[in-house]
């Protein structure tokens, strides 16, 4: 039986306002042999209570846009150009000190691989308590402390008792929701969860996502969810972007983007999974590998694979394009992409 | 480096073409032609300048090494010297004398200048009581300072008892290789043995093997040798099997039996048990190379250890060997040099830099190579 | 907790009983008996051979030599000495024990504490100038000779700057006449501090409960702990045996630097190391994007992982410890067990020697022992299964 969220904060959410905006995001990472292109002129805008999904393989750059949004990223890494607004504010021109202030508080992540979060030498309490201390210094004392974590691991469904044990102590469902509570709890705007559910079996998973979602509409907040998983995405997700080598190919509404793939790659990505229901086709498997970011293609990064590359995509880059509904593609021949879905269907 | 790189640079190595094994190849295609031997050693030859590229990133690393070949090229030179220009009745660093004295002048009262003159009544004293002033006397000075004048030159000085120190230094160099690489090689064959084995059967061997390194461990190694040069002669070849011994069954073997257990875990090792590969196979064709380069890491460290314990050792007059670093230091010790300060500094900083800097040599190695091994200190 | 604490205990007993099995064999290895040594003189006749080893218990059967040798031992008995005569051993090493505990203790906390934070810091700023110049100086101090080190720490230091003695326990002249016993004055001076410790950790776990706060803690803590210091500075300055307890205490700085030096090189690189590898964890990228400040990072998430692998290493520290300790109390002519057990070698004080090393045995023994409750209260999965 679980406790209601009612109790922790919730807020008003106006699905129109912008929360974050990422605006033309570079970045690069300085390594020995040159510079790695690891993000390049990502833009996408996650609003008030909207959940977005970023997917793509590994390596796509996904996890450095995430990464960004809390300027975490490693001390070779270095921002080129772009803005990262929240709520207007830009985050990449903050202090240390200030971005530090809004760590957790604004927005909090949960981590892929979620077991190796935790402290092994500290009380899984004692680390929630942690980012409360941090945060809310002066304003909770400790039993008022001790009800909000409670609260939180009733709202993930683990016992309170569990407080007090160590993480060696929890299997690996508990430790994904626990890790889930301790990013609820100092009641962010926004939650970015990388890979949340990889390495749960299929039921775990099923019902984290959905506590997921379930808190997320109930507290008003948004969420960036970060798979390679398209089928988890496509459950949970009100807008889908999709990422190739450091680039945004394709955003817009989940439906559209699901139903009507329209970037080669975007579409032979999300037909590589087979659908139960759907009509029968055949798996459409992408050939070849990802670039190596050090010395990207020229022109769009995914010709060398596309099965409609031509002249003009080895010289020039295609911009993001709207293309109706708020569905955005980069690709220059993006109408004859529908022409894979009848070639796969013999 | 990728697989097609990989693939390309093996290709031009053994000029042959490697890809997917076809029915065509099985058939005696060119790659058999490439005798085994051939290709394992430019693969190895390939590995080994990887690894060299690694460790020669890290200065202290080579710095260490140049430093061993250094003392390599001591030692190596002591002989060639001693049967070209040195002789060797002045020269043997245990049984050499070179009579090194010093003129002085005999003047009455205080002498102004005490290196070049002497007291009437101190020469009385010690030489000849009918000695008279404005004679010159010679007096054997032992232990002498460096100098280049004199018959034969010392270089770093002789000794109290007129020996070389030079030479003594060089000649200790040998010894100390030898006994490093004595205990050290002992350490870590005994170590790796016991660590793969007992990982590889686990139970009550595993059991047993780290009850009994626990017991060593608990064991501290100086006092129990101390204990043990009081009861046996103990020559430098028994030294080093001892301490090889001691410290093999120890820490070392507990560090590289987990190594082993990471090891024995992964898929290669099921495979070649499948594949009908007995236990000792298994052990010795599979595990133990892979966790010699831990082993060859713990060597380095093993070779710090036996020379600091060897010379700790002589320094307390408990061994039986004729000449290393360690005795050096004994013997300023015994004639009560060690307190004088820099009067004597050549009985003492010599001897005592030497055992250091190899030490220091060896660690730097061993620090260098844990670089290459643990990819995790290296910085970006 | 209990139930792991008495398990290890259990097993350090039967290791230390085969320990002094091992050094009782070693014994009967050697060529000969005690009544050669006794009985050095070849003229002496059998009869009197005989009876003295019937009175020693050498006729008897080797199995029975044993039983006794052990339950000897257990009871605190351990023989004459031959060297010093006829001071039973157990009294020579009763004497000397508490001195070398201290300068065991002195250096290698010293040590220990210095070391971990100074690793700590270098460790988390890398690349900072002084960051090479302090691994140098570490690897320096790791790999020197020690007896070779110890040595020019005395000159330089005692002789040449003039700071500190020259080696020994006590100025002899200064005294003479004194109405004080130096043994007994540095039993006093070992219990006041041990008294000061406890106050100290009492305080210490009252403030952890009182205060949740942890920048009070920390505050209250210093706190305490200057006032513990204090406390005792000023016990001593008013007793009237100040300057023959100054007198000791100066004796005793020089020996615990240069022992604490090396194991302060040792410690400062194996931390460094170690807080390497933890910053490289998930964990601490969790922490980052928690917003929780760098220092606490630093000190609460990547120290306290890094002491694991840094109090391991104290078991195998604590052999270097023991036979740097020798040379130590040789070099310093501090009259401590290692000096004991040396000169004890040196005459063929069988008994003697073979008490010392049974000792350092215990030492040993404990000294893992503490090392492997340290970790087990400092690691929670060692601890709760």
């Amino acid at each position: 039986m679980t406790i209601s969220v009612e109790d922790l904060a919730t807020r008003q959410v106006d699905p129109t306002k912008p929360l974050l905006e990422v605006d033309r995001l570079v970045m690069r990472y300085k390594i020995k042999a040159g510079e790695v292109s690891a993000v390049e002129d990502v833009s996408f805008t996650v609003h008030q209570g909207e959940a977005v999904g970023l997917v793509g393989e590994s390596g796509c750059g996904k996890t450095s846009v995430a990464l960004s949004l809390l300027r975490l990223l490693p001390s070779n890494a270095e921002y080129v150009s772009g803005e990262i607004r929240l709520n207007g504010e830009d985050l990449l021109f903050l202090s240390n000190e200030e971005m530090r202030q809004r760590r957790w508080k604004e927005i909090s992540m949960v981590f892929q691989g979620a077991m190796n979060s935790w402290n092994p030498v500290y009380r899984v309490g004692d680390q929630i308590r942690e980012t409360l201390d941090t945060h809310y210094r002066g304003v909770m004392n400790y039993d008022d402390q001790r009800t909000h974590m409670e609260k939180l691991f009733s709202a993930v469904g683990l016992p309170p008792s569990m407080l007090d044990r160590y993480p060696h102590e929890y299997s690996g469902g508990m430790r994904q929701r626990a890790v889930i509570a301790m990013a609820l709890a100092c009641s962010p705007q926004l939650i970015i969860a990388d890979e949340p559910t990889t390495a749960l079996d299929v039921i775990v998973q099923d019902q984290i996502l959905k506590e997921l979602k379930r808190i997320q509409q109930d507290l008003g907040m948004s969420i960036i969810y970060i798979s390679h998983d398209i089928a988890v995405i496509a459950e949970v997700t009100d807008s889908l972007g999709v990422m190739y080598a450091g680039k945004l190919v394709e955003y817009g509404p989940t439906a559209s983007v699901f139903a009507r793939p329209r970037h080669p790659y975007a579409y032979l990505l999300l037909r590589s999974t087979p659908s139960i229901s759907g009509p029968r086709r055949q798996l459409a498997p992408l050939e070849g590998e990802p670039p190596d970011l050090l010395d990207p293609p020229t022109g769009c990064r995914f010709h060398p694979r596309c099965p409609f590359a031509t002249d003009q995509c080895v010289h020039d880059e295609p911009p993001l394009e709207e293309i109706g509904g708020g569905h955005r593609v980069a690709c220059w021949h993006h109408d004859q992409v529908p022409e894979l879905e009848g070639a796969l269907q013999r | 480096m990728t697989i097609d790189s990989n693939k390309q640079a093996a290709e031009a190595d053994l000029g042959v073409a490697v890809g997917g094994v076809t029915p065509a190849d099985v058939q005696g295609g060119d790659l058999m032609k490439v005798p085994m031997w051939k290709i394992r050693w430019r693969l190895f030859k390939r590995s080994a300048g990887q690894t060299w590229g690694m460790f020669s990133e890290n200065r202290m690393g080579v710095f260490g090494l140049a430093l061993i070949l250094l003392f390599a090229v001591m030692a190596i030179i002591h002989p060639i010297l001693m049967s070209t220009i040195w002789d060797p009745r002045v020269y043997d660093p245990v049984n050499g004398y070179d009579a090194v004295v010093t003129e002085y002048t005999v003047v009455e009262g205080e002498p102004t200048d005490p290196t070049s003159e002497i007291a009437l009544t101190e020469a009385k004293l010690r030489l000849n009581p009918t000695i008279k002033a404005g004679e010159t006397v010679s007096i054997p000075t032992q232990p002498a300072p460096p100098s280049m004048d004199g018959e034969y030159a010392h270089l770093l000085g002789t000794d109290a008892r007129g020996r070389d120190i030079l030479s003594q230094l060089l000649y200790s160099t040998r010894a100390a290789f030898f006994l490093g690489a004595v205990a050290a090689l002992t350490t870590v064959l005994i170590a790796t043995t016991v660590g793969a084995i007992a990982a590889y059967f686990g139970g009550w061997i595993d059991g047993s093997l780290m009850r009994f390194a626990d017991l060593i461990l608990l064991m501290p190694l100086l006092p129990v040798l101390i204990l043990l040069s009081a009861m046996l002669e103990i020559t430098m070849v028994t030294l080093g099997v001892m301490i090889g011994v001691l410290s093999g069954f120890g820490g070392v073997a507990i560090v590289l039996k987990s190594q082993a257990l990471s090891v024995k875990v992964k898929s290669y090792i099921d495979a070649a048990k499948v594949a009908g590969g007995s236990d000792w196979h298994v052990i010795f064709r599979h595990i133990v190379p892979n966790v010699l380069p831990l082993s060859f890491l713990f060597m380095m460290f093993g070779v710090t250890e036996a020379i600091a314990i060897e010379a700790t050792l002589s320094f307390f007059g408990l061994l039986n060997v004729p000449m290393t670093w360690g005795i050096m230091i004994n013997n300023a010790q015994t004639n009560g040099y060690l307190l004088s300060g820099t009067s004597y500094w050549w009985l003492l900083f010599p001897a005592g830099l030497a055992v250091s800097f190899l030490c220091f040599a060896f660690f730097l190695v061993g620090r260098g190579m844990d670089e290459v091994i643990n990819p995790r200190l290296r910085a970006r | 907790m209990i139930k792991f604490l008495l398990g290890r205990l259990a097993q350090m007993a039967v290791l230390f009983v085969i320990f002094l099995s091992l050094v009782w064999l070693m014994l009967q290895l050697m060529p000969g008996d005690i009544s050669d040594t006794l009985i050095g003189n070849p003229d002496i006749p059998l009869e009197a051979r005989i009876d003295l080893r019937e009175r020693l218990g050498l006729d008897q059967p080797l199995w029975n030599q044993y039983l006794t040798y052990i339950t000897n031992f257990f009871q605190g008995e351990m023989g004459v000495s031959f060297s010093r005569y006829p001071q039973d051993v157990s009294v020579v090493l009763w004497q000397a024990l508490p001195r070398t505990l201290v300068l065991f203790l002195t250096a290698t906390i010293l040590a220990f504490w210095l070391g971990f934070k100074t690793g700590k810091l270098i460790a988390w700023r890398r690349g900072a100038v002084t960051e090479q110049g302090l691994i140098t100086t570490g690897i320096f101090l790791q790999t020197v000779f020690y007896p070779w080190f110890a040595i020019v720490m005395l000159w330089l230091f005692g002789f040449f700057f003039g700071w500190f003695p020259i080696g020994r326990f006590i100025d002899a002249r200064l005294w003479q006449g004194a109405p004080y016993d130096a043994n007994d004055l540095f039993f006093q001076m070992i219990i006041s501090v041990i008294v000061v410790s406890v106050i100290y950790g009492i305080g210490s776990v009252l403030i952890r409960r009182y205060s949740r706060n942890l920048v009070t803690q920390s505050r209250l803590g210093r706190a305490v702990g200057l006032a513990s210091i204090g406390g005792l500075l000023l016990f001593w300055w008013i007793s009237p045996a100040t300057e023959y307890v100054a007198d000791i205490a100066h004796h005793t700085m020089l020996p615990v630097i240069t022992l604490g030096l090396v194991a302060f090189g040792a410690t400062m690189l194996l931390t460094r190391s170690a807080m390497l590898e933890t910053l490289g964890e998930d964990y601490i990228l969790t922490a980052r994007a928690k917003g929780i400040p760098d220092t606490v990072i630093r000190d609460r998430h990547a120290a306290r992982n890094a002491m694991l692998p840094v109090t391991t290493s104290l078991v195998l520290a604590l052999a270097f410890v023991i036979g740097g300790g020798i040379v130590t109390e040789t070099i310093f002519s501090w009259p401590g067990m290692g000096l004991v057990f040396l000169q004890a070698i040196n005459v063929s004080d069988i008994p003697l020697a073979v008490g010392a090393l049974s000792i350092t045995g215990v030492l040993a023994l404990f000294g893992h022992l503490i090392a492997d409750i340290l970790y087990a209260v400092l690691d929670p999965r060692i601890r709760i299964t």
